[in-house]
């Protein structure tokens, strides 16, 4: 048994996934991190007063969510060829304008949540639109939006499977580099899912804890 | 000190204040009763722009705040607010509540502003909480930190709507007893309130609305004991 397990994809592939897997994280770290800020601005620019900013955020949100990522990435790889930036460039931008738009909804969702009488009580103690802002609806708005954002981290991971029509040598594409040498369909896929589980599973684990503890 | 004239505020196509004229003296403490729907509260959000004004004029200390040139800020810095539900910072201490706005408007240093800051605490009975959170406080409690928050600013007039509407009525005693010495101290009060005690006691005038304008004004004996208008009876035969 033990012979079998070590002969097989279920060991071997191992080293090929955990490159892949190293990839994946750097992506959709990279991806959620830009696109956090990508979010931050749409979200907010969604509570703008002035029409246009909310425009401009509104259609940037529902085109984004409204159009599968697959056909985002394939848009973003062969759309913008005549930049040619490469696949990993792609993918980056790709996951960071999707994550960006449901970003955009989780700011703006926590921001609104906040009471409006914190942002009278900033005001009515002379702090300008901006300074109530960053020292008081900002602050307790972001913790409400830690929980929804490791809801995106673990949508976003597994999203980056899909650049591998692009050849980003991502875990899954790894995977299908390794069966299609092997022929070890079953077990690689196996395996496949388990690094994925190896990050999803106690990322969950984490963000029940955290939420537990902010009490939010 | 404040001056209203003709004051009118609409939300959409309901006409909530319909031409308000009031005057506040310095050091005056007035009482603004009625009952609910009256447009009290929104009489005293638009003393502080909390409300932007459909028309009219408002002047604070000389300051026309109606005017669109005016320095917003500036003048909600100088006119302090207390709300129903405090709206305390839940992420700040206690200090740093009563810290925030002398620190980030005034631009003092943060030490100056805590050495300014506890005398307040002290005055609302509250010296020993300066490092706790909003919510470990009572209501009452969490009102005289958002008085004390308010005082930090040292402004000119003091507004309180409803301060202890939402309070159990066993802490309602210490939340009135902090404002009754803020104004034998002579700090310039305008109370919405339903703590008709509080009004005959402490109040020098007390206004009654009802149906956006002031029905009727007066010393708080003669309103209370001899009202004239018959909306003024009706409210307080079903009050007092």
């Amino acid at each position: 048994m033990i012979e079998y397990l070590m002969d097989s994809a279920y060991y071997k592939s191992i080293p090929y996934l955990y490159e892949g897997m190293k990839l994946t994280l750097y992506i959709t770290i990279v991806g959620l991190f830009l696109g956090f800020i990508l979010g931050a601005f749409a979200g907010l620019g969604r509570l703008s007063k002035y029409s246009i900013i909310r425009a401009i955020s509104t259609v940037y949100v529902e085109v984004t969510r409204g159009t599968p990522i697959l056909a985002q990435v394939l848009f973003i790889y062969y759309g913008l060829t005549v930049v040619n930036i490469g696949e990993l460039t792609s993918a980056i931008i790709a996951i960071t304008i999707n994550a960006g738009a449901y970003i955009a909804e989780i700011v703006r969702g926590a921001v609104h949540s906040i009471d409006r009488g914190q942002h009278e009580a900033g005001r009515s103690v002379g702090l300008t639109e901006k300074q109530t802002m960053r020292y008081i609806i900002w602050p307790q708005a972001f913790k409400r939006m830690i929980p929804p954002l490791g809801n995106q981290f673990i949508i976003s991971l597994k999203d980056t499977s899909l650049f591998s029509v692009i050849a980003v040598a991502e875990v899954l594409y790894m995977g299908k580099q390794y069966y299609n040498a092997t022929f070890e369909i079953f077990e690689t896929l196996i395996m496949v899912c388990v690094f994925y589980l190896i990050i999803t599973i106690p990322t969950s684990i984490i963000l029940r804890r955290v939420e537990r503890k902010l009490d939010v | 000190m404040i001056t209203v004239k003709d004051l009118h505020k609409s939300f959409g196509d309901n006409e909530v204040l319909k031409g308000i004229d009031a005057k506040v003296d310095e050091q005056e403490v007035v009482c603004v009763i009625g009952p609910s729907g009256s447009g009290k509260s929104t009489f005293l959000r638009c003393l502080n722009l909390l409300e932007d004004i459909t028309a009219g004029e408002v002047t604070i200390d000389g300051d026309v705040i109606t005017d669109p040139k005016v320095n917003i800020n500036e003048i909600r810095s100088q006119v302090g607010m207390v709300f129903q539900h405090f709206n305390l910072f839940p992420h700040k201490t206690v200090i740093e509540n009563i810290t925030l706005g002398p620190v980030k408007v005034k631009k003092i240093s943060e030490e100056e502003a805590k050495e300014a800051a506890l005398p307040l605490l002290d005055k609302v009975g509250l010296g020993d909480k300066a490092d706790a959170y909003p919510d470990s406080l009572s209501g009452g409690q969490k009102q005289r930190v958002a008085i004390a928050r308010s005082l930090a600013m040292e402004p000119k007039v003091m507004l309180f709507d409803e301060p202890t509407s939402a309070l159990d009525p066993e802490l309602v005693g210490d939340v009135l007893q902090v404002m009754k010495d803020l104004a034998e101290e002579g700090m310039t009060m305008v109370v919405v309130t339903h703590e008709m005690g509080f009004a005959k006691e402490v109040g020098d005038r007390v206004l009654f609305m009802d149906e956006g304008i002031v029905m009727e004004e007066g010393d708080p004996n003669q309103i209370f004991d001899d009202p004239q208008n018959p909306r003024t009876q009706e409210f307080l035969s079903k009050i007092l």
